[in-house]
């Protein structure tokens, strides 16, 4: 048995063992492998359940058209709600005035504005401050702004 | 000492009697020890809706904003204060909203699996 093995890794080119332990494997069997895998290993860490398997730091060592780790190069740059960058103020009651129904002057949520868990909040909090300290109303919304730029997401009934 | 923003909205008076009115305010400002950094005009528009203050049914106002420098304690004395004029009517005292820009570098997607099994600490 052992003499066979001697031939089998001598057949081999230097430098790469590929596939030797699993030649090893396939020949012997039981203890006898045990021992075979134990001598030969120097490189190969936990090769008892990795059948044909060599280790890896000899595979890249020896194939270089293996794909290098790096960032995704096509990587999108992260979404962007409207106001991303925006500051929101109470006292800009034609930016609020964007997010509230005409009819009632209900802030609209988020599925209908699109914006971020971050700006919606604010837009929240300034247009219910603007209702306290008295510069947007509540019931409605300001005629004036009536014919600016639709921004939300929604179809009144007509 | 923080500062303050002073949102306030006085009766629609004529021009010298406004003038008067803010010089009280701001003279009461400065009494209790705040720094008066700026007033602004906002102008003259009428109310989102009716205020009904000192026996009157207001409907236009003029909108001021000042801002100052003040000890904490200054909030309460000062509403006490404006809530006696007859002139003004209505105020907030807010802490300054300091421009905040920062970079907003986008919606940072959620990891829903994370948020799936509780985290053992």
């Amino acid at each position: 048995m052992r003499t066979l093995l001697r031939r089998r890794r001598q057949q081999l080119p230097d430098g790469c063992r590929e596939g030797s332990v699993g030649r090893v494997m396939a020949v012997t069997r039981g203890w006898g492998r045990l021992q075979q895998i134990l001598a030969a290993g120097e490189g190969s860490s936990a090769v008892l359940w990795r059948r044909g398997y060599s280790s890896q730091q000899e595979q890249v060592s020896c194939n270089v058209d293996l794909p290098v780790e790096m960032e995704n190069p096509y990587k999108e740059p992260p979404k962007r709600c409207v106001l991303c960058g925006i500051n929101v103020d109470y006292k800009n009651v034609q930016l609020l005035s964007q997010f509230i129904s005409p009819y009632t002057g209900r802030i609209y949520g988020r599925h209908i504005t699109g914006l971020c868990a971050k700006k919606q909040k604010e837009i929240s909090k300034a247009i219910k401050r603007a209702h306290v300290i008295g510069f947007m109303p509540v019931a409605y919304k300001d005629p004036i702004f009536l014919n600016d730029p639709k921004i939300c997401d929604i179809r009144h009934p007509e | 000492m923080p500062r303050y923003e002073l949102a306030l909205i006085l009766k629609a008076m004529q021009r010298p009697e406004v003038a008067a009115t803010l010089k009280r305010t701001v003279e009461a400002l400065m009494e209790r020890g705040a720094v008066v950094r700026n007033l602004e005009n906002l102008g003259e528009r009428s109310l989102p809706y009716r205020i009904y203050k000192h026996n009157h049914d207001h409907k236009k106002g003029g909108y001021f904003l000042v801002d100052f420098d003040g000890p904490p304690a200054i909030v309460s004395t000062m509403m006490d204060h404006l809530g006696r004029d007859i002139d003004v009517i209505r105020s907030t005292i807010l802490k300054h909203p300091v421009s905040k820009t920062v970079a907003c570098s986008g919606i940072i997607p959620v990891n829903y699996e994370d948020k799936l099994y509780t985290k053992k600490k």
